[in-house]
């Protein structure tokens, strides 16, 4: 067919669309919508993806070393305000760190504290709790090279904490926004230490407030980590060890776990394994949505179907005159072809488009649904994304359309004509 | 154990910070509520000094009524302020309305709850504040004094200052105002409140006696 006639055949095709704009718009818009839930879900699920990534990646350790039993006692704290955390004994970093196969490692010690809450009423004031770590700069800021001081307004002339100072705090930025803390400043905590029945209340001074990071970072308290295990009272006792290894890859991570295993206290975390944990928990809500993405799509091509074959019915007298006049069955298949795959073209673009103008809001509305535990965006829409749905779009036109063009194609010309005039 | 380990990651991850500098009722519903029982509905609006007329003369004008320089990031001239209007029925019952002032532990918000009719202190009261100092300041006895005081009783508090130091009539003289830091800044933070609230609401009715204790001031050459 040359490009004149297929010119001829799109007229054509596009004529009879706006011949009945109503149907036509509706039958796009089933498509559109079809496509919209696709491809958000698409760019949720790469964006979701990237957000881990990123978020794990500026963990800046690639291993954890940390207490058995650890992580429940750590999330049952997070989340409840349960007793505490379980400890390493100090010793396991002077231990790992002469690994062979560990190029960088850095201890970590956390706790919970106590601070004054905010309210108006006189009657009870609401408890505020913050979680402290303790860190160690220079073995912490080879993990995570990018922690810069912030110079803004009220932050100018921060610094990490002077060896040796028990009294001195840094705060992650969104930790300083939300305490509305400024160089200089006091800090009050209250820390119970261990095995002590009474809490004792700290004044700290914020030496410095961290640049935005976008990780977990931000929403911290750092202190020297010596002076953190002195005021909760657990001189050799640290949480996580964050460690970089010399060669990361899955054999020299089970190897290096087989080897630390062995010590009775310990598990050895991989964040690769964490990562994969993490995709895989909205996993299966990803995968219910896509369903329902799949069923759409079908429901909305059946549509497509629909429209186009009533449009063939309703045409029938139509079709037969053009038969008369000389049109092949090629002639009339490819019309009607042509209409439907512009339906699921057309719809695929409008889908996408408000997808894409729409992804802040699906954002929005799957962080009000679920606290997913990343930061940046988890709704990323790419032009592959968009040009494999209308792609795939008009491949499932080319599909939908072939059995009401082979219809239409079919119908005998005086037959046609009589069933025309008589409806 | 993995997926243990990566929901620990997950919680601990941040949630979104505050952003704005500006002070609100956490709870605006339950806390107007807790302070006007008989209250039927309120009403909220946003001010700022820049979006009033003569709006840099205003700031400047904040700036001296206080005595001293502003705070460049919580007292600045695009810091929002919230004024919460009580009702009762049709009555309006009550305007209250919160400051931050910078104090030694972080941002001391300061809110006043005023009698829309007098201007007068109804209440006085702080949301946020973090000090060694926050017993004897959140103390009911302590807050109770101020009860009733309006802007013009601490313009003239400068003025007897100035004019006739230890004058019975200076109602702001006789309060017993504690040591420290963050009383410092909390008074001031009163004080700026009571300011914004005669700039935003009140028409400026308490400018005369402002303008008199200036007059005293500069003629007594007195703080």
């Amino acid at each position: 067919m040359s490009a004149y006639t297929l010119s001829r055949y799109a007229s054509l095709a596009v004529k009879n669309l706006r011949r009945r704009a109503i149907r036509t718009a509706l039958t796009v818009a089933g498509v559109g919508l079809a496509v919209m839930v696709a491809v958000s879900l698409a760019g949720f699920m790469l964006g979701y993806r990237g957000a881990i990534d990123r978020s794990i990646d500026m963990l800046g350790f690639q291993v954890m070393i940390m207490a058995k039993g650890c992580p429940y006692e750590a999330a049952t704290m997070m989340l409840k305000g349960g007793t505490g955390l379980l400890y390493l004994p100090s010793d396991t970093y002077e231990k790992v760190k002469r690994d062979s196969d560990v190029d960088s490692i850095t201890p970590v010690f956390v706790g919970v504290a106590q601070k004054e809450g905010s309210g108006i009423r006189d009657d009870a004031q609401e408890a505020a709790f913050t979680v402290i770590s303790g860190v160690e700069p220079s073995s912490f800021l080879v993990m995570k090279p990018w922690l810069k001081m912030n110079e803004g307004p009220g932050y100018a002339g921060g610094r990490w904490f002077a060896p040796g100072t028990t009294d001195e705090i840094v705060l992650g930025f969104e930790a300083a926004e939300y305490e509305q803390r400024k160089v200089g400043d006091a800090f009050y905590a209250s820390i119970q230490p261990a095995g002590k029945p009474d809490s004792v209340r700290h004044e700290f001074k914020v030496v410095g407030v961290l640049d935005r990071t976008g990780t977990q970072d931000d929403g911290t308290v750092f202190m020297p980590i010596d002076a953190a295990r002195k005021a909760f009272n657990r001189p050799n006792q640290l949480t996580i060890l964050g460690i970089k290894l010399k060669a990361f890859d899955s054999f020299k991570l089970r190897e290096f776990e087989n080897r630390w295993l062995k010590l009775p206290e310990v598990q050895v975390v991989g964040l690769q394994q964490v990562k994969n944990t993490l995709v895989g928990l909205v996993g299966t809500a990803q995968t219910m949505i896509a369903a329902v993405a799949v069923i759409a799509v079908l429901v909305a091509l059946l549509g497509v179907v629909n429209a186009v074959l009533m449009s063939v019915y309703e045409r029938t007298g139509e079709i037969g005159i053009m038969k008369a006049l000389g049109a092949r069955r090629g002639d009339i298949f490819e019309l009607i072809w042509l209409e439907t795959l512009f339906v699921c073209f057309a719809g695929a673009v409008a889908g996408s488009a408000a997808a894409v103008v729409g992804s802040g809001l699906v954002e929005a509305a799957i962080r009000g649904l679920a606290d997913l535990g990343v930061s940046g965006s988890i709704v990323r829409i790419t032009p592959s994304v968009v040009g494999g749905a209308v792609g795939a779009s008009v491949l499932l036109g080319f599909f939908a359309g072939l059995y009401p063009a082979w219809r239409a194609s079919s119908m005998r010309p005086v037959e046609s004509i009589r069933e025309g005039a008589s409806s | 154990m993995i997926k243990i380990a990566a929901f620990v990651l997950a919680a601990a991850l941040p949630a979104p910070a505050l952003g704005a500098i500006g002070c609100t009722l956490t709870n605006p519903a339950q806390d107007l509520k807790y302070l006007y029982p008989e209250l039927s509905s309120y009403k909220e609006e946003l001010k700022e000094i820049r979006g009033l007329e003569g709006g840099a003369d205003l700031f400047a004008a904040l700036k001296e009524r206080l005595g001293g320089d502003l705070d460049p990031i919580y007292e600045t001239l695009e810091t929002p302020y919230t004024v919460y209007s009580v009702f009762k029925g049709k009555e309006k019952i009550g305007v209250v309305h919160g400051v931050n002032v910078p104090g030694k532990g972080g941002v001391i918000q300061v809110f006043l709850s005023t009698d829309p009719k007098t201007a007068g202190i109804r209440r006085f009261f702080f949301q946020r504040l973090e000090s060694p100092e926050a017993k004897a300041l959140r103390d009911k006895a302590f807050r109770a004094q101020f009860e009733g005081l309006t802007l013009a009783d601490f313009y003239k508090h400068d003025y007897y200052a100035a004019a006739e130091p230890g004058a019975a009539a200076d109602k702001v003289g006789r309060l017993r105002l504690g040591e420290g830091p963050d009383h410092g800044a909390a008074l001031r933070g009163l004080r700026k409140n009571l300011i914004l609230l005669d700039f935003f609401v009140y028409g400026r009715r308490f400018e005369p006696f402002f303008e008199r204790a200036k007059a005293a001031k500069a003629k007594g050459g007195k703080p």
